[in-house]
């Protein structure tokens, strides 16, 4: 749910009504533009050329760890502090702070899993104009120049990327405010009393030569002002990546996957804000910001990850932007023109500049490069996985019931149920409303009897009503954030005059998780998970309907931070979780908001999006984009949430969202019921039949997602990530490729009888996983599609399980045996992965308790090897059925176990699709067999 | 399915095979009887016994596995013994979950222990049924009463229908007849008119042309007999200067020339000239203004006006009359229309309401008018006015539909479904929104009870 319509008293009703004005998409006014943003717009209009900075080599200290060195900025003599690390696994890290600042400049905690873990740097050579530093790894070297200042980071003899090459490196350092200086005569007579100051004081002391611009120490967006009593703080730095053409990442915004250049508009924009019915295709800010950019082209990938919680705008413009095809192809043949390169420039509010440079080569080096540093995906519960069917509101416990009962009636598994806001009391998060809820554990109690589960919105503002235990707790603990002046800082959210707790600190936190134990959160049980909605955060009356920047969380101003709010809220959520089973469980939180590192906590949503096509589209390159900087829990709201989908396009919606991550259906308050029965008895079969597909590939997505966990590799994953040669893929958005094995083509068009789908891979197969058609690689291939399903591919050469008895939820098909999808390739040759644990706990990790093997077909026989020898589980599952496609017919198929045993198999042989199909080899799917085909 | 009560439970006493192919009815038992081999049920292949219950699905009308979650369209069958047999998808048999009150669908090694439901709920059942027998039966009494009333009432409406137009017919005699009063006197209202209008006429022709002998001569012969006598004299002019009093009788036979009475040529000589020096007479209108001819018209213009008044006045009130009368007849033909039921059993519930507090709220319904919604603040909400019934193409009588309601924010106007379930008195059950603005009521009535419910309640899938 979320965005700001709802029945709350006259007062808000009039608030609405004058903010959105009627207007039917977002209404662009309440948003800044980088114009309207101070520090954006003084930032942007510095031009590129000769940097001002210079670099000290004198101070230049090298220790095992890290390279300092002092820069000077000729123009005010401010002196900057650059480190250099080089860290383990091909990554670079580039921190830039004042050296000495008024007061100190924030750094944002609680991303990096841990310090990164360095290398030695060598000094390779030095001379007055700078130094040349080993990145140890082949020939990759880091070239400081002293001046101007700039950092060169080359591989042989190309430069992989440089900083500060368009000299547009500035940090506006921390100053004192002159409130004397009233007007411009007053501040240069200022200036030359600095000068001779100056002088006298030797070069050390600091040139005020910067103007008093407006919004340097006061910033007024339509009604609200912001006091900025720190004064200017922002910092910029440009990257320059030589051949490159095609960047991606800082999400999130509703755009295309490959981002755009910014030149002529503003930038990308990465400021947690609840948008109220988003507009796509622009770079506007949305609820999360990830400030992470990945680059790639045929040689390389890299990444770039700027730690930075304050708003961020990221420019990016191109020298082949704007080229045609024809051109570029010109430029190459007459071999005249300059390479292709990217430049981007990141911009900063306050904080520090934390850049850490992941040096790839290849896209899942830069996931694991960026997974050693701010974790990986946490590994959701089996269920979490399955589908999930959410409405604002489901009313009651009756209206639950009887949703249960439907999908019961009409043979449709699901795993969760949701509710929104108006399940509490008044919207008192914790509570339940004693009419239409009078008895949660009796109903959270039904739905455990059909071994399905529920999920509860909490939100972190804070009604404030002294009859309210969660808010008096707060209150007298001083857990809320303050105001400027030191009060609680108070806002308009949905349950009217909210309090927002200080989720930053981490004493606020632990209480937060302990509210989140059975016997302080009444009516919860085990089976009850949460939904933190309106974490950006969301504040009605506030600027950009989120926080004032001044707004303090103990020693730090908001500004700094607050596009860590979010993370911070599902982290102590995700803790409760936890806690709450004495650590046993693995908790499931959905988040709006996110930061990088987010990943860790939970799964996110793309927000209020609308039931139209366009945002059907978009859902792919949102996804996508997350799935690139760690976040591969992704989902948009089946349906869309705004207004009503046609029948169409709601079961189009269901057929691409169990092919997405996150599977689940919401929609808002104002829109009619559209449960998947509720559209005729067509409709409800192509719904049941979508669903049931997903349900089928659960071992898959399972393991997918193990993998995640394991190595921060995307589960949805763009086409580029797994052919990083294939030019044809890099702009690729409209399919994308689940694993390395699926690939999923989603019908987006209304009335669509056909589809071109890439089918990627010279010299590989794919096969249709309706019609176990085989396919060539490297084709356009035209699919005519019918309302039945979306064209979805296996990969010739991979091996995937699947559970195709699909029962009422995911947990009912805990001991339900496998049957195997052997798709071969050119080589007759498949090979893949088989992920079984409990499905809920953490023993996976903590005691081994899984089961990991790997299936293989060569030589026309069909093994299951341990992968982890050191891990123990049984299962109940055996292997009902192998399928082979592209097989030829055997004699017999003879099955061997580990003890020798051997016994014959049936099978059946489908010459015309080369389909063979071995009747129920029986084993266990822990054990090691061989099935051999002569 | 709202609509009807489940009524029975039907026994079958199965005799148990000691060899039970798990998950059939015995109506399905002959599929499975060679123990040789096995033919799926479609035909479709042929395969060995043991194929059959043995957790691997081979026909694809998943009739090996009737006893197994195998087959993904497979159906198990619940023996139930002592409660309602039923069939259960495949996919629910050995999932950890009792769906068979006999506990027959899930393994006793499965992880969920089951036990037999079936005597507790088929008592149980039994009892909930027959009370529901009985509320049907007492439903369907009542019916029957308000049945026969609702035809009495009908013939009543009738009745009043005909007597209505009977009235009616007698007030538009009257009105017609009015209606022609009313044009005669506006007649002579015109009429009057017309010769007022023609004197005014006259009389300024008199005031503003020079007078002709002729035109003073017919002015002063008051009774237009051509000629003018003393009295007409006396009437009409004044000495001048002394206004004040009337011509005496000697001063008018003067002025005649000594005579009584003169002609137009007699006047000329006379009378005429001493009007034209205008020293000694003049004619009294001239000083007053107004044509004393035309003063007198008016009042007969008034009486005319007041009797054409009357008549009107007269008209209005018949008109009311036949106006609330024909209003009455136009209702009480809307409500004969009225679509009430087979038997116009719903009949009486019309100029009903039923009311029902829900949190806040209080919902009412008015059967065949409207629906309201009203809060805490008194403010009325229209949550729809009647629309028309929906129910099912068995029963369309299950369901009525009120429509266009006060409209919602961003969206259309409010809506009520009302369903109509069988009890024994007529109550308001339940109100609810399942989505915004959309609103779904329950209203128990005898009226809802139907015979068929009976047959209905016994349920068999076989």
């Amino acid at each position: 749910m979320a965005a700001f319509i709802v029945r709350m008293g006259p007062l808000v009703v009039l608030w609405l009504a004058v903010c959105l004005s009627g207007s039917r998409a977002v209404d662009r006014g309440n948003f800044k533009t980088c114009n309207q943003s101070a520090f954006c717009k003084r930032q942007r209009a510095l031009k590129t050329g000769q940097s001002p900075y210079r670099a000290l080599l004198e101070t230049l200290e090298l220790t095992n760890t890290k390279l300092t060195l002092q820069l000077i900025n000729d123009n005010n003599k401010v002196r900057l502090l650059l480190e250099l690390y080089r860290l383990q696994g091909n990554m670079t890290r580039v921190k830039i702070n004042e050296l000495k600042p008024l007061k100190p400049r924030f750094e944002v905690p609680d991303v990096l899993i841990n310090d990164p873990p360095t290398e030695p740097l060598s000094l390779l050579s030095q001379d007055e104009n700078g130094v040349v530093l080993s990145l140890g790894a082949d020939t990759q070297r880091l070239i400081v120049s002293a001046k101007p200042f700039r950092l060169d980071i080359m591989e042989g003899r190309e430069v992989l990327l440089s900083l500060n090459s368009r000299g547009l490196l500035a940090f506006e350092h921390l100053r004192s405010r002159k409130d004397t200086l009233s007007d411009t005569d007053g501040a240069e007579k200022k200036e030359e009393t600095d000068a001779a100051n100056e002088q006298a004081e030797g070069e050390e002391t600091v040139k005020e030569d910067e103007k008093a611009e407006d919004g340097m120490w006061e910033e007024t967006f339509k009604s609200h002002t912001d006091s900025k009593p720190n004064g200017p703080s922002s910092i910029s730095l440009d990257v320059s990546l030589p051949g490159v053409e095609h960047v991606y990442g800082i999400p999130e915004h509703a755009d295309t996957l490959k981002l755009k250049t910014t030149d002529g508009g503003d930038p990308y924009r990465l400021y947690n804000l609840d948008v109220f019915q988003y507009e796509l295709f622009n770079p506007m800010a949305l609820y999360g910001a990830i400030p992470v950019m990945l680059s790639h082209s045929p040689q390389r990938t890299m990444g770039l990850f700027w730690l930075n919680a304050a708003e961020t705008w990221v420019d990016i413009s191109s020298n082949t932007a704007g080229k045609t095809v024809f051109g570029q192809m010109l430029d190459f043949v007459q071999g005249s023109s300059e390479a292709p390169q990217t430049d981007v420039r990141w911009i900063s509010e306050s904080g520090i500049i934390d850049v850490f440079i992941m040096l790839g080569p290849s896209p899942n080096d830069v996931f694991s490069q960026y997974a050693s540093l701010t974790g990986t995906q946490a590994f959701p519960p089996l269920s979490a996985l399955a589908y999930h069917q959410c409405r604002w509101n489901y009313n009651d416990q009756e209206d639950v019931a009887a949703v249960d009962q439907g999908f019961d009636d009409h043979d449709i598994p699901y795993d969760f149920i949701w509710l929104d806001i108006e399940h509490a009391d008044g919207k008192r998060y914790f509570t339940w409303d004693p009419h239409k809820f009078p008895q949660p554990r009796d109903m959270l109690q039904g739905l455990e009897d059909k071994r399905r589960k529920m999920v509860a919105i909490v939100d972190p503002h804070i009604k404030v009503d002294t009859n309210y235990k969660i808010h008096n707790e707060i209150r007298s603990r001083g857990f809320y954030i303050k105001n400027k002046d030191g009060g609680d800082y108070e806002g308009w959210c949905w349950p009217g005059n909210s309090g927002y707790p200080d989720f930053t600190n981490p004493e606020m936190r632990a209480w937060w998780a302990s509210m989140f134990a059975y016997d302080q959160y009444e009516g919860s049980m085990e089976n009850l998970y949460t939904w933190n909605d309106m974490n950006e955060p969301s504040v009605f009356n506030g600027p950009e309907v989120t926080m004032h920047k001044d707004a303090l969380h103990r020693n730090w101003e908001h500004r700094e931070l607050h596009n860590i709010y979010g993370l911070y809220v599902q982290m102590a959520t995700a803790e409760g979780l936890v806690q709450r089973s004495g650590g046993a469980e693995r908790p499931f939180v959905l988040t709006r908001a996110f930061f990088a590192g987010s990943q860790r906590y939970g799964a996110v949503w793309t927000g209020d999006n609308a039931a139209e096509w366009d945002h059907l589209k978009i859902s792919i390159p949102m996804c996508l984009s997350l799935g690139l900087v760690g976040v591969s829990f992704c989902g948009a709201d089946v349906g869309g949430f705004f207004k009503t989908p046609s029948t169409e396009l709601l079961v189009r919606w269901y057929q691409t969202g169990a092919y997405q991550p996150f599977f689940r259906a919401h929609a808002h308050l104002d829109t009619p019921r559209r449960e998947p029965w509720l559209f005729g008895p067509d409709n409800t079969a192509l719904i049941r039949d979508a669903v049931r597909q997903r349900y089928a590939l659960l071992p898959y997505w399972y393991q997918l997602f193990y993998h995640a966990h394991q190595t921060g590799q995307p589960v949805m994953r763009p086409l580029w990530v797994e052919y990083p040669q294939d030019t044809a893929t890099f702009s690729m958005d409209d399919q994308f490729l689940l694993g390395k094995d699926l690939l999923v083509h989603p019908v987006t068009e209304e009335g669509a009888r056909g589809v071109t789908a890439y089918l990627p891979g010279n010299g590989e197969v794919w096969f249709d996983v309706h019609t176990f058609q085989k396919h060539n690689g490297a084709q356009n291939l035209y699919i005519p599609v019918t309302m039945s399903s979306i064209p979805v591919f296996q990969r010739g050469g991979s091996i995937i399980p699947r559970k195709v008895r699909v029962r009422r939820s995911s947990s009912c098909m805990e001991h339900d045996p496998y049957t195997l999808y052997v798709a071969l390739n050119t080589k007759r040759f498949a090979e893949g992965e088989l992920y079984i644990d409990d499905g809920h706990t953490f023993n996976f990790e903590r005691q081994k308790q899984f089961i990991h093997r790997r299936l293989y077909f060569a030589n026309n026989s069909l093994s299951s090897r341990n992968l982890a020898p050191g891990s123990q589980f049984t299962t109940l599952s055996w292997i009902e059925k192998v399928v082979i496609l592209g097989a030829s017919k055997p004699n017999k198929a003879t099955l061997r176990m580990s003890d020798g045993m051997e016994s014959l198999l049936d099978f059946e042989f489908n010459a015309s699709m080369s389909v063979l199909t071995l009747r129920k080899p029986g084993v266990n799917a822990g054990m090691d067999w061989t099935i051999v085909l002569q | 399915m709202h609509c009807h009560i489940v009524i029975t439970v039907v026994f079958w006493s199965i005799c148990v095979d000691s060899q039970k192919i798990r998950g059939i009815s015995l109506s399905y038992k002959r599929f499975y009887r060679e123990r040789q081999s096995f033919l799926c049920i479609d035909g479709s292949k042929l395969m060995s016994f043991d194929h059959v219950n043995d957790d691997y699905c081979d026909c694809s009308d998943g009739s090996d596995e009737p006893g197994t979650a195998a087959c993904p369209n497979g159906r198990f069958y619940c023996t139930n013994l002592g409660y309602r047999p039923h069939y259960i998808p495949s996919s629910r048999v050995n999932d950890g979950i009792c769906d068979c009150c006999d506990a027959s669908d899930e393994d006793n090694n499965s992880h969920t222990p089951c036990r037999n439901t079936c005597r507790n709920l088929g008592q149980r059942e039994r009892a909930d049924v027959q009370s529901q027998m009985r509320t049907l039966d007492e439903g369907l009494r009542l019916k029957q009463q308000i049945i026969q009333e609702s035809v009495l009432i009908w013939q009543e409406k009738q009745a009043q229908l005909l007597d209505l137009q009977r009235v009616a017919d007698d007030l538009q005699t009257q009105l017609d007849n009015l209606r022609q009063q009313e044009a005669k006197k506006n007649e002579e209202v015109e009429k009057l008119r017309e010769a007022e209008l023609e004197a005014r006429e006259t009389a300024e022709n008199n005031q503003n042309r020079t007078k002709s002998p002729l035109n003073i001569f017919q002015e002063l012969d008051s009774n237009r007999d051509g000629s003018i006598t003393l009295d007409e004299v006396q009437a009409k002019l004044i000495p001048i200067p002394d206004e004040g009093r009337g011509l005496s009788e000697d001063e008018a036979v003067v002025l005649l020339g000594g005579a009584h009475q003169v002609d137009l040529s007699r006047f000329e000589e006379t009378l005429w000239t001493s009007l034209k020096m205008g020293d000694r007479v003049m004619i009294k209108e001239r000083l007053r203004g107004v044509p004393s001819s035309v003063a007198e018209d008016d009042t007969y213009i008034k009486a005319a006006m007041s009797a054409a008044e009357k008549v009107a006045a007269d008209m209005k009130k018949v008109e009311d009359s036949y106006e609330t009368v024909y209003m009455e007849i136009r209702d009480l033909r809307e409500k004969l229309a009225t679509d009430y039921g087979e038997h116009r059993e719903f009949l009486l519930l019309h100029n009903q309401c039923f009311q029902l507090k829900v949190n806040e709220y209080i919902y009412e319904l008015c059967p065949f008018n409207q629906v309201t919604q009203t809060g805490t603040s008194g403010a009325e909400m229209s949550l729809g006015k009647w629309g028309s019934w929906t129910g099912t193409p068995e029963n369309r009588y299950c369901q009525m539909k009120y429509e266009g309601g006060e409209p919602c924010w961003q969206g259309p106007s409010r809506n009520t479904v009302v369903r109509l379930i069988c009890g024994t008195e007529t109550a308001l059950r339940s109100v609810k929104e399942p989505s915004k603005c959309q609103y779904v009521m329950e209203l128990q009535t005898p009226v809802a009870c139907q015979q068929a419910q009976r047959k209905q309640g016994v349920h068999s899938e076989l």
